[in-house]
């Protein structure tokens, strides 16, 4: 198993910053996300909470070992479920990859809070947990460091798109 | 804004993501959380739905909720 984590502040509020999260894509940095559909949503009415289900399709090439146990694949599926708490203002994204799970484990934690120090500010936090099926385990260091650097590099470009949708939205 | 999965969705997408967006920052974000758009989701959710049936996707979906369901209580 493998941990990615990164952690960055965003210059605008968090009612700011957690609208425009759902017009974050298209952009020109992570043209590899390809389409994003709504499957369900609902506020709890119990606890004010937004909660949605998000299929992310993604476009982009995988190594060529793990290309071959699965097909020739290159569009690749994810679902999201997020919960936002506007009262205590805190938006949780969970995403995990739907294809290929058999062979491999992908699932992404991304939350944006209020910056404690400055509450014009935003805080955000991104975890990926990286794990091989037993099938596939005699090469999973190898995997698991490919996806990894995909993250780290995904991450960098999602974060440049992000702040360009933020000051394109807000500025 | 982003594309569907089913290209023929896209319209009804915008439409809703469009109504979506305004609610969200309009009410939601504002204390009201009475829904709105809804009629407009159900019309393009029912063309992803099918999109995501043709393309197999429904099966992986369904396994996946096994581990982690998608209800009103599961977040608490």
């Amino acid at each position: 198993m493998k941990l990615f984590e990164a952690t960055h502040t965003f210059f605008y509020k968090w009612s700011q910053v957690s609208a425009a999260n759902w017009r974050k894509y298209p952009n020109d940095n992570c043209p590899h996300v390809v389409a994003i559909d709504v499957l369900d949503r609902h506020v709890d009415p119990e606890t004010g909470v937004l909660r949605t289900e998000r299929l992310i399709t993604c476009h982009q090439n995988i190594p060529g070992m793990l290309n071959k146990l699965c097909g020739g694949c290159t569009v690749t599926y994810s679902r999201e479920v997020s919960e936002i708490d506007p009262q205590n203002k805190v938006l949780k994204m969970t995403s995990c990859n739907l294809s290929m799970n058999h062979l491999i484990n992908v699932t992404e934690t991304v939350t944006y809070t209020v910056d404690p120090t400055n509450s014009s500010r935003t805080l955000f936090k991104q975890e990926a947990r990286i794990k091989c099926g037993e099938s596939i385990s005699k090469f999973a260091g190898y995997i698991e460091n490919f996806f990894i650097q995909r993250f780290r590099d995904n991450s960098v470009q999602g974060r440049q798109g992000f702040e360009n949708v933020l000051d394109r939205l807000m500025g | 804004m982003s594309q569907s999965i089913g290209a023929q969705c896209n319209d009804l997408k915008k439409e809703y993501d469009t109504c979506f967006n305004k609610w969200y920052s309009e009410k939601f974000l504002k204390g009201d959380l009475r829904p709105e758009c809804e009629e407009l989701f159900e019309k393009y959710r029912a063309c992803v739905l099918n999109a995501i049936k043709q393309k197999q996707i429904d099966k992986l979906l369904v396994e996946a909720r096994k581990d982690d369901p998608f209800t009103s209580t599961s977040g608490k």
